[in-house]
């Protein structure tokens, strides 16, 4: 490796006090992170804590607006992506990035082809790449084969083969993991190790804190946009390390709501999906609060939009008021009177170049209509009452909903449920990225919704907003629902320590790698 | 449908202060225009010239670019609508000429016309191809289709006694092709605007995700567009075989670039900058004038189709520089 010159246990690369405002939000306030030669460092937080930024940063996708970067001691104020390539640091994302109708030689190559004068030297990259990712992985793979015939483990093979071919001193890995089974995140663990021991610099993200514990040399913990912690890994239990990463402050953000639960509404059975989830039992009733955490690839989102009718589910059932239901279009499930509050809000949630009262109205529209025509002043009676009744703060139903703040924008996303009169309430990190005056207020709809007899189930990534909103809480882990905790047994460690596996509560088996 | 950038649709205009000023400016341009060949070219404000005008070019581009508006709105374009005009008044002329009567021809000719519109239904809602590529293909099998039914593109004309008088007529004193536009405007524009299917191809067209997961049938939506717009194509092509008496095979393919320049022009005139009947109108009015001022002052055909696009490009930098940075 080029990082001969460096001193062994150098820093190679640190970043100082970073600070990034979107708006009025700051996504990071004031992050650092020192990474040392020869090392693993861990990064980890909850979701929003900042990670992505500061990958984002680290990229040159994000110029930051205070602090600096340095490498080998040498400050910046930010950089930019042909710099980071420059000075060897590069990326292994998630999800797989390669295009799947490559061949394992174009995707290794691309961007950096081997050249004879003018022409591509095909032969030679063969050669080349069949070389390579036998010795660095003893992988035989004939060099013509397309990239979307491997297997996910594979295909992170060839994202980190191709990072090494430019010689990196800098290897940033994000959520490697998520997409593998176990006995690929064991090899990538292995691969990860043995380039440390070549005298990279890596940082590792991970959600799984078993991970972290086997792999990495000091773990950064980042919460609210700042870095809260650097500790050893194997000298710190991974409560500790969960407890650092949940922001600890309740107080009182949420509902005292006296549960008075009813009929049962929703009933799963047996429920699975392909890969992604199995044996999936549920049951929420009127009026109750039902919580639902899983990691990133825990099969957790796939489960809510089956039961949106977006991700048809292959076994099991679902019963809805006490009749089965087989959802396979959101057009069914908004007939059965089920409401879905995605996640990404702006691309699913609602239409940022329609009003307010059109976007309210949008998914209730025969209530107001006669003869195909819209009565424009019952929809705006409706949004009125909208409006005031979850304090949309805006201009009025005319408003355009992209002026909108995010909070309001997610408030317009469910107000469009309530004109629907929907009784079963699907809520996708419904606080994701929302100040905390309009979380409380949502919070509080989510307490009036329970009250009315609606019956809602939330997914989210967020625990204190879990323990503090819901009456029971299913832990998804690697596909199954891990374990379920009642009101006031569970807290963020407890939950945090199923959601990474630290412990297999209830778990019989570990995940099996897939055959084939 | 998609969010992909093979479906153009108008610019979105988000910027207030901008946007206010453009929706001023068009309108400002189109008086100007006006003024300009009042005073320069002589007869163009006789009854003569205006009354032909209206007849004769903007009823048919009108019906055309209504089609094409609701394609539009709904975050999609209509490439074939030329094919449903020339299918509709190669129909309405066979049929006639067969010996059939006026109320069978027309009937015959519209659903000729609004077949095509159900083959890029199809296509979209069945086979989730993109409008673009969907109309692409029927204009591509409409243009060859004619081709070999009309020996690479003879005209069929109507015998002398099977001509129906359907573009002179006139019901208390106003032409019916007037009439016609205008009943098709009212629907159209009534639908679009204050009907639940207008909202609910509004919300297609502006996002097909936030449509999908609020319940709305989208493909169903989208199917229908297709074959509305196709409809109005349909009548048009009755109009332009009336008019000419013959069926001129591949003639409906001159109406879609101005269609499109109509429907585009006519939604920065919109105050959310979307596609709109009103607008189209105006849109369509705009082009007719252009062309023709410019063929009384003495310029060629080709000439005219110079300045017709450099205006339609002009009115689209407006609509460009009028969006919000980094939208």
């Amino acid at each position: 490796m080029s990082a001969a010159e460096t001193p062994p246990q150098a820093v190679v690369l640190e970043l100082r006090g970073i600070v990034k405002r979107f708006g009025a939000t700051r996504a990071l306030d004031g992050a650092s992170l020192r990474v040392r030669r020869g090392s693993v460092h861990g990064l980890v937080g909850e979701n929003g804590a900042g990670k992505s930024t500061l990958i984002k940063v680290l990229a040159g996708i994000h110029r930051p607006d205070a602090g600096s970067l340095l490498v080998d001691g040498r400050a910046h104020a930010h950089f930019d992506p042909r710099q980071v390539e420059r000075l060897g640091i590069r990326f292994i994302h998630q999800e797989r990035l390669l295009p799947a109708g490559f061949t394992v030689d174009e995707a290794l190559f691309f961007g950096q082809e081997r050249r004879l004068g003018p022409w591509l030297d095909r032969r030679a990259q063969r050669r080349e790449a069949e070389r390579l990712l036998e010795h660095w992985f003893g992988l035989r793979l004939p060099a013509g084969a397309l990239v979307g015939e491997l297997s996910s483990a594979e295909q992170q093979v060839l994202q980190i083969v191709r990072a090494l071919i430019v010689k990196p001193r800098v290897l940033v890995f994000d959520e490697p993991s998520v997409a593998l089974v176990r006995s690929e995140v064991e090899r990538l663990l292995c691969i990860v190790r043995r380039l440390r021991d070549e005298g990279l610099a890596i940082v590792y993200i991970s959600h799984y804190l078993q991970e972290i514990e086997a792999l990495c040399d000091r773990v950064t913990v980042l919460r609210n946009g700042r870095d809260v912690a650097e500790v050893d890994p194997r000298a710190t239990s991974p409560e500790r390390i969960a407890r650092l990463m949940v922001n600890r402050e309740v107080g009182e953000l949420y509902p005292k709501s006296a549960p008075a639960p009813g009929a049962p509404l929703l009933e799963v059975r047996g429920l699975g999906r392909g890969r992604a989830y199995r044996d999936i039992d549920l049951r929420v009733r009127r009026g109750e609060v039902v919580g639902l955490t899983g990691l990133v690839g825990s099969g957790a989102k796939e489960l809510l939009k089956s039961l949106f009718g977006l991700a048809p589910p292959d076994t099991g059932e679902v019963r809805l008021d006490g009749r089965p239901l087989a959802l396979r279009t959101p057009r069914q499930a908004v007939a059965e009177g089920i409401a879905l509050l995605p996640e990404e809000r702006r691309r699913q949630g609602v239409a940022l170049d329609l009003s307010v009262q059109e976007n309210v109205t949008l998914a209730a529209l025969p209530r107001f209509s006669r003869f195909g025509l819209l009565s424009r002043r019952a929809e705006r009676r409706e949004t009125l009452g909208l409006i005031e009744r979850l304090r949309i703060k805006s201009a009025g139903p005319q408003a355009t909903v992209r002026q909108l703040s995010g909070g309001n924008q997610q408030k317009v996303a469910l107000a469009k449920w309530f004109a629907r009169r929907s009784s079963l309430y699907l809520l996708d990190e419904p606080s994701v990225g929302i100040d905390i005056g309009a979380k409380a207020e949502i919070y509080r709809l989510i307490g009036e919704l329970a009250r009315e007899g609606a019956g809602v189930l939330i997914l989210s990534s967020d625990l204190p907003e879990l323990l503090g909103l819901c009456e029971r809480i299913h832990v998804m882990h690697r596909g199954r629902i891990a374990a379920r905790f009642e009101a006031g047994e569970a807290d963020s460690d407890k939950l945090l320590a199923v959601a990474t596996g630290a412990v297999a509560q209830q778990e019989t088996s570990v995940h099996e790698s897939i055959p084939g | 449908m998609s969010d992909s950038y093979l479906d153009p649709r108008p610019a979105r205009l988000s910027w207030p202060s901008r946007r206010a000023a453009l929706r001023l400016a068009l309108p400002a341009l189109f008086v100007a225009i006006l003024a300009f060949f009042a005073l320069a070219a002589p007869g163009f404000l006789s009854l003569g010239n205006l009354s032909s005008l209206l007849l004769n070019n903007f009823v048919l581009l009108a019906m055309v670019a209504i089609g094409m508006t609701c394609a539009i709105a709904a975050g999609g374009i209509d490439l074939s609508v030329g094919t449903a005009l020339d299918f509709s008044a190669l129909a309405f002329v066979a049929l006639l000429n067969a010996g059939s009567g006026l109320p069978l021809a027309l009937g015959g000719a519209l659903l000729a016309g609004t077949l095509v519109g159900a083959g890029n239904a199809g296509l979209i809602a069945g086979l989730r191809i993109s409008p673009f590529l969907a109309s692409l293909g029927s204009l591509f099998i409409g243009t060859s289709a004619q081709q070999l039914l009309s020996d690479g593109g003879q005209p069929n004309y109507l015998a002398p006694e099977a001509r129906p008088d359907l573009a002179g007529a006139r019901f208390f004193g106003v032409p019916l092709p007037l009439l016609a536009v205008a009943a098709l405007a009212a629907v159209y524009g009534l639908a679009l605007a204050r009907g639940r299917f207008g909202r609910q191809v509004l919300a297609l067209g502006n996002q097909p995700l936030v449509a999908r997961y609020s319940g709305l049938a989208e493909r169903r939506i989208a199917a229908w567009v297709f074959v509305a717009g196709a409809f109005a194509c349909a009548l048009a092509g009755i109009l332009l075989a009336a008019t000419v008496n013959a069926y001129v095979p591949m003639s409906g393919n001159a109406f879609l670039m101005n269609a499109i320049g109509a429907v585009f022009i006519g939604a920065t005139l919109n105050r959310h900058g979307r596609a709109n009947i009103p607008g189209t109108l105006l849109g369509v009015l705009f082009l007719n004038v252009t062309a023709n001022g410019l063929l009384l002052i003495g310029w060629s055909f080709y000439w005219q189709q110079v300045a017709t696009g450099a205006l339609i490009l002009l009115v689209l930098v407006f609509s460009f520089v009028g969006r919000r940075p980094g939208d």
